[in-house]
């Protein structure tokens, strides 16, 4: 079958407000497949860009609190934290969405490289890292001169390609992008997305891309997982999920997002607004705004099954009984 | 087309806090603040409560203070509850004998029989006394006179059990020493002392100072002069400071550079000696204090009133207000001033603490104030040179700068981590 | 009644990056200076939704605070209504601005967090209003609130600003702009931080809006695909001069400039069958400070000729086809060497 490099299962994540205890991402279960370049999409408060973080175990103001990240067979999760660095960017690189914050400003980029490389990696020269460096900077489309620049002498669209270098420096497995776009221009932006899909193909990349630009993941992503109220509603393989969304959440998500290339008349508006995390409704977080809510969507959690083959939903429509949520394939 | 209208605000978490909370009294809501802000909550709780404690004092010295802080009230040096030892009046149960003057006797039932211990002053003290008092007495044409019949005796023990058994209607003994025997004669008890210094009336909870004034008085009479010195001068300071800092930011231009070189100046000079030489100009009074240290706080509102002014110019509601059309007058008035005052009034706390602070170091030094007033500074100059026979002449007054300053600051520290960081959240 | 809302013309305004005596001795001629806005004439017609779009640096909300005289222009003239801003006494002026008010990206920076949204939206009324009483007052706030869709407004009156959500605090900013009952209203990002779902939302309210009250909009933006939702005409900028414009439909069907063309191909659409067919240009925005020679765009462009684009700089002129309203500013497509055009003939348009 495929081959899974991640398992997400059953992760909660916490954060403890003074307000009460607020779950940021609430039992979700997935998989990222190797080599494909998974879309995580939702709104401002889903969950998505903590459920990311929890990913790298880099969750600092809450805590994970349960759930199995199965990595490449290693349970992170067991993992103390010495390993755990040696994890994060030598196995999964995360590239963040503000390049301007995430980058020292006073280290020059070629040091940014190479400490990273010869840091995880001791036996490696300061040589030997920044040809490394040098290479994968080219590849990048950037000249080998401005090595020695500053983050603030580089555009933004520079300092996130930058970011994936420091990624790939390490020969990671996954990349985790949260919003790497969002902060750029729309050409360089659509460069930037070429370039994911070009290094995917060349490095035999898996990237998981955490957006709320449903554009980005229709031009990048092979699937799509669609995040509300720390739970995911939606999986499966971009075209059926773009062409026939199963889950009311996706389906209003989709019809609300103007698309240039259409003469579109109303934009769809959806009702009512994401719910209070510290007091999410019985049963289904959507239930207070579905269109097509019934009974049981205010009683009871629905289990995040399987529609058909490779593609999950959420949603009592397609399920009969109340079932525990099963592996997400 | 229509759209839809949004009738129940979303809530994020704090907003239903906020919500319960609308609901409740001030009271209430204090104490619910507890459980929102925890630690810093108690911090500014217990600090609040000393400085309206000080307050407190400081408003009411006169029923707080056992004595007059001026006059000498005890023995010199006496030492944080001792009992100031003088000699006393010791009289039968039931006696109404209570001072030297009862024992007066009309002139024809000649003289009244009184035991010392032999060998010790107290004869000596007791002839001087009564002789004062004889004076009066004929000077007021009284028929009473005192004349002392002095039996001596060979200890304490002889010369109380006269009294008892009548030889003598009083004994003249030190307080400590009829202490140490008071358990052998149930009978007697100690009337007043026969110099007229109190002896146990409430004694002297700190001890007294080398003229022999109740310092625990003196300090309960301080704590009035440090905050006012403390809360005048930090108020005359921001009544200058803020206007000048809110326009000099907003303004700019040559009104701002030449009021920051002023302002820099001042802020660079270093405090204590900046304050020395204006009251050693203006002279010794309490409101020369006041004016000197307002002079070395107006740089501090200045600059962070104008530090706040300038930032707070560039935010778009700012920019809004303009577009709507706002005169500049309104701008400051509504959209700078409410948004520039908050850290105004935490840093206030912090800089009365700062005032008290100098100011005590002013009347340290001796400036400022008369040289008898009942100030902290004053007291603990003055006992500098006891520290090590009388250590508490320094060490009271010197805590209770200590704990006034630090209340302040508490208080305005507190404050600060609730309102600054975590509150308004932008 | 006739006549264009706001004309703009040759509007120059650059942002020198030193001031004083200091500096120009230092520079001893021309001070290096940001070109925000190099040369900029437009028109907007009264009623209609005028996009302004454009990436970063372009020029945009540059663009949208001469209009409104938050920013005195550096050379060049902003005429409303007739009126040129710059013969206006400052009493005028914010007369003026009773009739032209402003929407900016982010409603949580725009709104006083000091002020209760009562107070927020009766400061224009106030000011420009003054001969109403407390109650009249009240009773236009309300019907602002109504208007906006916050309903029931008592409830929203006394409540600050960070006590209600982001897409709520938006529709109070809309009210504010509304109480003097303007005649234009420049939005400058307006969505762009709304959520997804919110977005579609607000602007169908600033639609209605402009029905209900006869409203012109100048809409700023860099997301073409809202623009292409709401904006009647539209203008594209770049490195502060305006490269096409023209009635929304020409311009999004029948892109002239190479700019256009692949801005408009580089917008991400939400189907996943849609490839991109433009080649990106190469590089990225070069610094406004010192632009390219000749045409701007032309280090970037894929069809730019030696010799004429990188010396000339173009002029916004009409296409030679279809709409005489359809402007561009491409020496290859609508200036004087149209022979020099490799793709020509070759593009269906």
């Amino acid at each position: 079958m495929t081959d899974v490099l991640y398992s997400i299962r059953d992760l909660i994540v916490e954060y403890d407000t003074r307000a009460g205890p607020v779950r940021a991402v609430d039992r979700v279960n997935f998989d990222i497949r190797r080599g494909e370049i998974l879309g995580l999409v939702g709104e401002s408060g889903c969950g998505k860009s903590t459920l990311g973080k929890a990913l790298m175990r880099l969750v600092h103001t809450g805590k994970i609190i349960d759930g199995e990240l199965l990595f490449d067979g290693t349970n992170l999760m067991t993992l103390s934290e010495r390993q755990m660095r040696q994890v994060r960017g030598g196995r999964i690189g995360m590239v963040f969405q503000d390049p301007m914050t995430s980058l020292n400003p006073v280290q020059r980029i070629a040091d940014h490289l190479t400490e990273t490389i010869t840091t995880h990696e001791p036996g490696v020269s300061e040589r030997a890292a920044r040809e490394r460096s040098t290479t994968l900077i080219e590849r990048l489309g950037i000249r080998p001169e401005r090595l020695d620049e500053y983050p603030h002498q580089m555009s933004g669209g520079m300092r996130q390609r930058v970011m994936i270098a420091l990624a790939l420096a390490l020969h990671a497995d996954l990349v985790i992008a949260d919003e790497p776009t969002t902060s750029l221009d729309v050409i360089v932006e659509a460069k930037f997305l070429d370039l994911l899909k070009e290094l995917q193909q060349e490095f035999d990349l898996t990237i998981l891309l955490i957006t709320h630009n449903i554009g980005v993941v229709a031009e990048v992503a092979d699937r799509v997982a669609v995040m509300y109220a720390g739970r995911m509603m939606e999986l499966g393989e971009v075209n059926d999920v773009f062409a026939d969304p199963k889950h009311p959440y996706t389906q209003g998500l989709l019809r609300s997002v103007p698309n240039i290339s259409l003469d579109q008349g109303e934009l769809h508006k959806m009702e009512g607004a994401p719910p209070n995390l510290l007091h999410p409704p019985k049963g289904c977080p959507f239930n207070p705004r579905c269109p097509e809510v019934m009974e049981i969507c205010q009683m009871a959690d629905p289990g995040f099954d399987p529609v058909y083959e490779g593609h999950l939903a959420a949603c009592w429509l397609y399920q009969r009984t109340p079932s525990r949520s099963s592996t997400g394939v | 087309m229509a759209f839809t209208k949004e009738t129940s605000p979303e809530a994020p978490d704090r907003q239903e806090w906020e919500e319960q909370l609308s609901r409740v009294g001030l009271i209430r809501r204090l104490l619910l603040a507890r459980r929102w802000y925890g630690a810093d909550w108690w911090f500014v709780a217990i600090s609040s409560a000393m400085v309206f404690g000080f307050a407190l004092v400081a408003m009411i010295p006169g029923p707080l203070a056992p004595y007059d802080p001026y006059s000498q009230v005890g023995p010199r040096f006496l030492a944080p509850g001792a009992e100031p030892d003088v000699p006393v009046l010791i009289v039968s149960e039931g006696s109404d004998l209570q001072d030297l003057e009862d024992l007066a006797l009309p002139a024809d039932q000649g003289r009244v029989p009184i035991g010392v211990v032999r060998g010790v002053p107290t004869a000596d003290a007791l002839r001087q006394r009564a002789q004062e008092i004889d004076t009066e007495l004929t000077g007021d044409g009284e028929a009473l006179r005192l004349r002392p019949e002095i039996e001596r005796y060979d200890d304490i023990g002889d010369t109380l059990q006269a009294v008892v058994d009548g030889d003598t209607v009083a004994a003249i003994v030190q307080t400590t020493e009829f202490e140490s025997v008071a358990g052998e004669f149930p009978t007697l008890v100690a009337a007043n002392s026969i110099t007229g210094q109190a002896a146990n009336r409430g004694g002297f909870l700190l001890g007294t100072n080398q003229i022999g004034q109740d310092l625990y008085s003196r300090l309960i009479w301080g704590t009035r002069i440090a905050l006012i010195i403390g809360f005048s001068s930090s108020l005359v300071a921001l009544v200058l400071g803020v206007p000048l800092g809110l326009m000099a930011g907003y303004r700019g231009g040559k009104l701002d550079r030449i009021l920051t070189v002023i302002m820099d100046s001042l802020y660079a000079f270093p405090g204590l000696i900046l304050a020395i030489a204006i009251t050693a100009v203006l002279g010794p009074s309490i409101l020369n204090v006041i004016v000197a240290i307002a002079v070395l706080y107006v740089p501090t509102y200045y600059r962070i009133v104008r530090g706040q002014t300038l930032s707070v110019k560039e935010e778009v509601f700012v920019e809004a207000a303009r577009s709507i059309g706002a005169r500049p007058r309104e701008i400051l008035r509504r959209y700078i001033y409410p948004n520039v005052i908050p850290s105004v009034a935490i840093i206030f706390s912090v800089n009365v603490a700062d005032a008290i602070l100098t100011g005590a170091g002013l009347s340290f030094l001796g400036l400022g104030l008369p040289p008898n007033t009942a100030d902290w500074g004053i007291d603990v100059a003055r006992g500098q040179e006891f520290i090590q026979s009388a250590w508490w002449l320094v060490t009271f007054p010197g805590l209770a700068i200590m704990l006034v300053v630090l209340a302040f600051t508490m208080m305005g520290e507190g404050l600060m981590e609730i309102f600054n960081p975590k509150l308004r959240e932008r | 009644m006739t006549g264009p809302l706001v004309e703009v013309s040759s509007l120059k305004k650059w942002f020198p990056l030193q001031t004083g005596f200091m500096a120009s001795l230092l520079h001893r001629g021309e001070i290096p200076s940001v070109r925000a806005v190099d040369d900029v004439s437009f028109a907007i017609r009264r009623g209609e939704v005028f996009g302004l779009a454009g990436e970063s640096g372009s020029g945009k909300s540059t663009v949208g605070r001469l209009i409104l005289g938050l920013l005195d222009p550096t050379a060049g003239t902003v005429t409303f209504d007739g009126q040129d801003l710059s013969t206006l006494q400052p009493e005028e002026m914010r007369r003026l601005r009773s009739r032209m008010q402003v929407v900016f990206q982010d409603p949580l920076a725009s709104l006083n967090p000091r002020m209760t949204i009562g107070q927020a939206i009766g400061h224009p009324a106030e000011i420009h209003m003054p001969n109403l009483t407390p109650a009249q007052q009240r009773a236009t706030i309300f019907e602002m609130l109504d208007a906006v869709g916050m309903s029931p407004p008592e409830q929203f009156y006394a409540k600050y600003p960070h006590q209600i959500s982001g897409g709520q605090r938006q529709r109070i900013v809309i009210a504010r702009a509304l109480v003097t009952k303007p005649d234009l209203i420049v939005a400058d990002e307006p969505v762009a931080m709304a959520d997804v779902s919110v977005r579609a939302l607000l602007l169908d309210l600033m639609m209605e809006l402009k029905q209900e009250f006869n409203l012109t909009y100048v809409f700023i933006t860099h997301d073409l695909a809202t623009a292409k939702y709401v904006c009647d005409r539209i203008a594209v900028m770049y490195l502060g001069k305006i490269v096409e414009m023209g009635d929304l439909n020409d311009v999004f069907e029948s892109p002239t400039h190479p700019y256009t063309r692949a801005l408009l191909d580089a917008v991400p659409v939400p189907d996943p069958r849609h490839r991109r067919t433009e080649p990106m240009p190469r590089g990225e925005i070069p610094s406004a400070i010192n632009p390219p020679s000749g045409c701007r765009f032309h280090p970037r462009c894929p069809i730019a000729q030696s010799g004429v684009c990188d010396v000339l700089d173009p002029r916004l002129e009409p296409l030679p086809v279809g709409s005489a309203e359809h402007l561009a500013s491409c020496h290859l497509r609508t200036g004087d060497y149209l022979e020099l055009d490799p793709e020509r003939g070759l593009r269906p348009i």
